[in-house]
């Protein structure tokens, strides 16, 4: 396979006659490599290590319970995705508001979720499900996140009543 | 609530996105237009009826959120009747309205009802929300073959 870009570190030799590439990897990796990126990923291994990935999952399972508690005492809220064992997700539809708009409304209030049919056309073509909201929840959301996600659903529904 | 979230979302708007006005496929269109924006999901069609140089008749269908719901249906009830050339200029202003700076006044009387959506140009992620079906019934006007699009 020839080398898809030219650069330092992917050449061994050149002449007028030929140039040889270097061995692999290096002959795909031209130019200076992302050193602060892997730098980065050893310290962000180093932190998720510190913490422990079962406290992790712990927190954030209860962080869903307690959302998923919460969103369900919205009047016309409906959760898209209940399997028993999931990921600490909450995708939902709310009443006639179409999820652009809600992304916006919560936007404004500092919360950033995901709208749209996230990857999954054929499934939510399937269900007849054109958009939905998607809040994640990580290890460093907080329950006062979530009351402030439940405070700003009550005002997208103010806005379409 | 934030003031404007307010300004986006006025009575007339949500009024236009719960009762859309000439939302129905057209008999007999003379101009079937389609206008998708596959990010976001907003997918409507546009049908024109032509007599000469006049919009005898304008509908649209398909699904989107309020402000492209909206947007598309009002501009139905401006357009209904008008000539290619109003039709043209209108698109123009309403352009121009949509993608001004936050700071940037616009000529509300040229506009007339559609000033309601001045408040889009505070959102730009939304802006092309509410110009997609101004640019579908371009095309339908001025066919270039292209696919609609404001991604």
């Amino acid at each position: 396979m020839p080398p898809y870009q030219g650069g330092g570190d992917m050449i061994r030799s050149v002449s007028f006659e030929k140039t040889i590439y270097n061995d692999l990897p290096y002959k795909f990796e031209a130019g200076t490599p992302h050193i602060a990126g892997v730098i980065g990923l050893g310290v962000a291994i180093d932190y998720i290590s510190s913490i422990g990935l079962d406290r992790i999952e712990a927190y954030e399972q209860e962080l869903l319970k307690y959302g998923t508690e919460k969103l369900l005492q919205i009047p016309d809220l409906r959760l898209i995705g209940t399997a028993k064992h999931k990921s600490a997700i909450l995708s939902f539809v709310l009443g006639e508001a179409h999820a652009h708009d809600i992304g916006t409304i919560l936007d404004r209030q500092g919360i950033a979720i995901r709208a749209g049919h996230h990857c999954a056309m054929p499934v939510m073509e399937r269900f007849n499900v054109p958009a939905t909201t998607r809040a994640s929840l990580a290890f460093y959301n907080t329950r006062e996140e979530i009351d402030r996600l439940v405070a700003a659903l009550h005002e997208v529904t103010e806005v379409f009543r | 609530m934030n003031g404007d979230i307010r300004e986006l979302y006025q009575q007339m708007i949500m009024d236009h996105n719960k009762n859309p006005r000439n939302f129905h496929a057209m008999a007999g269109a003379d101009r079937t237009v389609e206008g998708y924006n596959p990010l976001c999901g907003d997918h409507f069609k546009v049908y024109l009826k032509l007599e000469g140089d006049v919009i005898k008749d304008i509908s649209f269908d398909g699904s989107g959120c309020a402000i492209s719901k909206s947007s598309a249906s009002m501009m139905t009830a401006a357009l209904k009747g008008k000539t290619r050339g109003e039709a043209k200029a209108l698109f123009e202003e309403v352009h121009k309205m949509l993608s001004r700076g936050i700071d940037e006044p616009f000529d509300a009387a040229k506009v007339g009802k559609l000033a309601t959506l001045g408040g889009v140009c505070e959102f730009p992620a939304r802006v092309k929300c509410a110009s997609l079906a101004w640019h579908t019934m371009l095309e339908g006007l001025e066919p270039t073959g292209k696919q609609v699009t404001t991604e």
